[in-house]
């Protein structure tokens, strides 16, 4: 319809004004978060000085610590591999307000599925990647379906049925781990390493730069942010996501099938989610072993959280919380402050982000200075 | 055959109820949060705070009682924030809530390493531990085995003691009502006159205190330490227990009860060579069909309502 009647100049400047309006708005949510993040840490060097510590040696540690050395830049970016792609994952359900906190088990479920193939399937080389990727999307898929479609058409809480679900997750993979995956007589609980056609290379094999483990996987967060930034923003799904997200009750009035959306949301979630546990499979660990993921779900949570769920603003954010973590390590080693402090301040910085009243009470000042002025 | 001999012993049934405690009184916390319509998901972090801070108050102060009720307060206190943030500062329940949690697993550590200089657990210093009933009367351990039964911490009395409390709370007092109107339908709540905003403080804020008692047992009842993330998880599995229970007390006391049979039957089956990883799953997947099948009576019930009211207006 828009196509074939020539817009007024009017609706021009209307849409116009209301581009410019959302660019400040995320300016000024922009703002709120750096100001959170410059608060937080200042709070951390006020700790850290009266705790007679040096927190000047503390806070280079911190701050320069990623990357001074290039072992730790490839932990890294590594890690920031991880979190963005479960960011990503994570970001999706959020953005139809459905919290789901199945990354976790989704990650977990991927990997364990890829690694059924990559570890005894022989297959050649891409194939060998690809197979194993695209079956722990399916399985990431799956997993998020289930609650997905508890939440969408039982109204069954959703916090409640991920949360059983990665706990559920977590100890069948322990159980096929130490029963059967484990070769007989191994002493230490882990699989066989992955077939050789099956590794995403590390930059150190295919370049000779050294940056650990950081990997070929990267690409999986190109495409993942691209991806998932078209799903939402130029589909008629990721309309209906973001409709919902807005305004249930006003979507459904406006004849969106909010229940298969919502159900949808949760299950494309965990497809991305999964490419996190596929991840550290393939390109980091190369096996599967007891506490495999660590707390990569939850930050992943953090991280899309602090990107505001925007899938182009996810890749910054993870980056800068794999930053924080590094970072974090190498205070502990130089200047004896504990890396929990860093936990703390990561904590603080979250919790005075979710805090709305901020950016929204800016947001009223300046609707207020306009209408007056 | 030899586990159904490890079931049907007093000495297991004694483990249930050591193991059941610090499921039992977060879940009511976790009951109430949820019935004022503001479901507290740090549980885990309130109780590992109110862990924390018992044992250290304990060493402190050389009372056990003191340190429990420094436990409570501070354990209180963080659900008190969590209230702040959601109900003035709007911040979302359940994203600030999952900071504090982080905030109280970085915060506990930080705390006890500067304390004690390790940052594993503080076994290293004497804390105090709250009394066992054979404490009070010394006759009880004499039963044999049925003493040993009876012989519990006070605070595994406390959660029994509680889950009645809570149960006459909330349906026999004019507070717990307005608390559950509150969840069910905040605007119909808000327009007969009750302060909305008031009856989710007390909510979030009791909640709090429930769960700061079951971190206080864990740390000092059902060992005599802090360790770090001590509370493993338990905070999220007394969440399950509130929709295993259908979100009524006596429902979430046998759903806790349920959880802590589970996991005592996998301690005991560890040395019996079954996978107890498999043992494990068995309350997660109680508790997702019962989340289904609560959701379904509910929907069911909701039609048979709207059926009854079109007959009604029908028959007019």
């Amino acid at each position: 319809m828009e196509s074939t009647i020539p817009l007024s100049f009017d609706r021009i400047a209307a849409r116009k004004a209301v581009q410019a309006e959302r660019r400040r708005s995320m300016l000024i949510d922009l703002g709120v978060t750096l100001a959170t993040i410059i608060a937080a840490l200042l709070m951390g060097f006020i700790v850290i000085a009266l705790l007679g510590k040096d927190p000047f040696l503390a806070y280079e540690a911190l701050l320069t610590g990623p990357i001074t050395r290039l072992g730790r830049t490839g932990r890294w970016l590594e890690l920031a591999t991880n979190l963005i792609l479960v960011g990503l994952g994570v970001s999706i359900a959020f953005r139809a307000r459905q919290f789901s906190l199945g990354g976790q088990g989704q990650m977990v479920a991927g990997a364990i599925v890829a690694a059924l193939i990559a570890i005894y399937v022989p297959l050649p080389p891409l194939l060998g990647v690809l197979i194993p990727i695209a079956a722990a999307m399916v399985t990431g898929f799956l997993l998020g379906l289930l609650p997905g479609v508890m939440k969408a058409y039982l109204r069954a809480n959703e916090i409640v049925s991920t949360l059983m679900l990665n706990a559920i997750v977590l100890r069948l993979y322990d159980y096929v781990l130490t029963f059967h995956l484990k070769p007989e007589g191994s002493a230490t609980t882990r699989s066989l390493p992955v077939q050789p056609t099956a590794q995403l290379p590390t930059f150190y094999e295919l370049f000779g730069v050294d940056l650990g483990r950081f990997n070929l996987g990267v690409i999986l967060v190109v495409l993942g942010a691209i991806g998932v930034w078209l799903l939402l923003e130029r589909t008629p799904f990721g309309f209906a996501i973001r409709a919902i997200g807005a305004n249930e009750q006003f979507a459904r009035y406006g004849g969106i099938d909010t229940r298969r959306v919502i159900m949808l949301a949760f299950a494309a979630g965990g497809a991305v989610s999964a490419l996190a546990g596929v991840h550290l499979l393939l390109g980091v660990h190369r096996r599967l072993f007891l506490d495999f993921v660590g707390n990569i779900g939850w930050d992943g949570i953090t991280v899309a959280l602090l990107a505001r769920n925007n899938p182009l603003l996810v890749p910054l954010s993870g980056l800068f919380y794999a930053y924080l973590l590094v970072g974090g390590d190498r205070v502990e080693q130089q200047a004896q402050v504990g890396s929990e402090l860093v936990q703390v301040i990561q904590a603080v910085i979250i919790l005075l982000i979710t805090a709305q009243v901020l950016g929204d009470w800016i947001r009223a000042r300046r609707a207020r200075t306009q209408a007056e002025g | 055959m030899e586990a159904l001999n490890v079931i049907f012993s007093v000495a297991f049934l004694a483990a249930v109820l050591r193991v059941s405690t610090p499921l039992i009184l977060p879940a009511l916390g976790g009951l109430i949060s949820e019935l004022g319509g503001v479901i507290n998901i740090a549980l885990e972090g309130i109780m590992l705070v109110a862990a924390c801070t018992g044992v250290l108050v304990s060493v402190w102060t050389q009372s056990a009682w003191l340190g429990a009720l420094a436990g409570v307060a501070m354990g209180t206190f963080v659900a008190l924030v969590l209230a702040f943030f959601h109900l003035n500062l709007k911040a979302d329940l359940i994203l600030a809530a999952i900071a504090l949690n982080l905030l109280a697993s970085g915060g506990t550590i930080f705390v006890v390493y500067l304390v004690t200089g390790d940052k594993s657990s503080t076994s290293r210093l004497v804390s105090g531990q709250m009394p066992f009933l054979s404490d009070f009367i010394p006759g009880v351990r004499a039963l044999g085995e049925i003493g040993r039964l009876l012989d519990q911490n006070v605070l595994t009395y406390a959660a029994f003691v509680l889950t009645a409390v809570v149960a006459l709370f909330l349906y026999r007092t004019r507070t717990g009502m307005h608390l559950r109107a509150v969840g069910e339908n905040p605007e119909a709540a808000r327009s007969v006159g009750i302060n909305v905003r008031r009856m989710q403080y007390l909510a979030l804020v009791l909640s709090g205190v429930l769960a700061a008692l079951g971190g206080v047992y864990l740390s000092m009842g059902y060992v005599k330490f802090f360790a770090r993330d001590m509370t493993g998880g338990r905070g999220f599995i007394a969440l399950a227990a509130i929709y295993l229970g259908a979100r009524k007390p006596l429902g979430v006391l046998i759903a806790a009860l349920v959880f802590g049979a589970a996991e005592a039957l996998s301690i005991q089956l560890g040395n019996l060579r079954v996978p107890t990883q498999l043992v494990q799953i068995i309350p997660y997947f109680a508790t997702l069909a019962a989340l289904v099948i609560y959701a379904v009576v509910q929907r069911q019930r909701a039609l048979a309502r709207q059926r009854a009211f079109v007959q009604s207006r029908a028959a007019r």
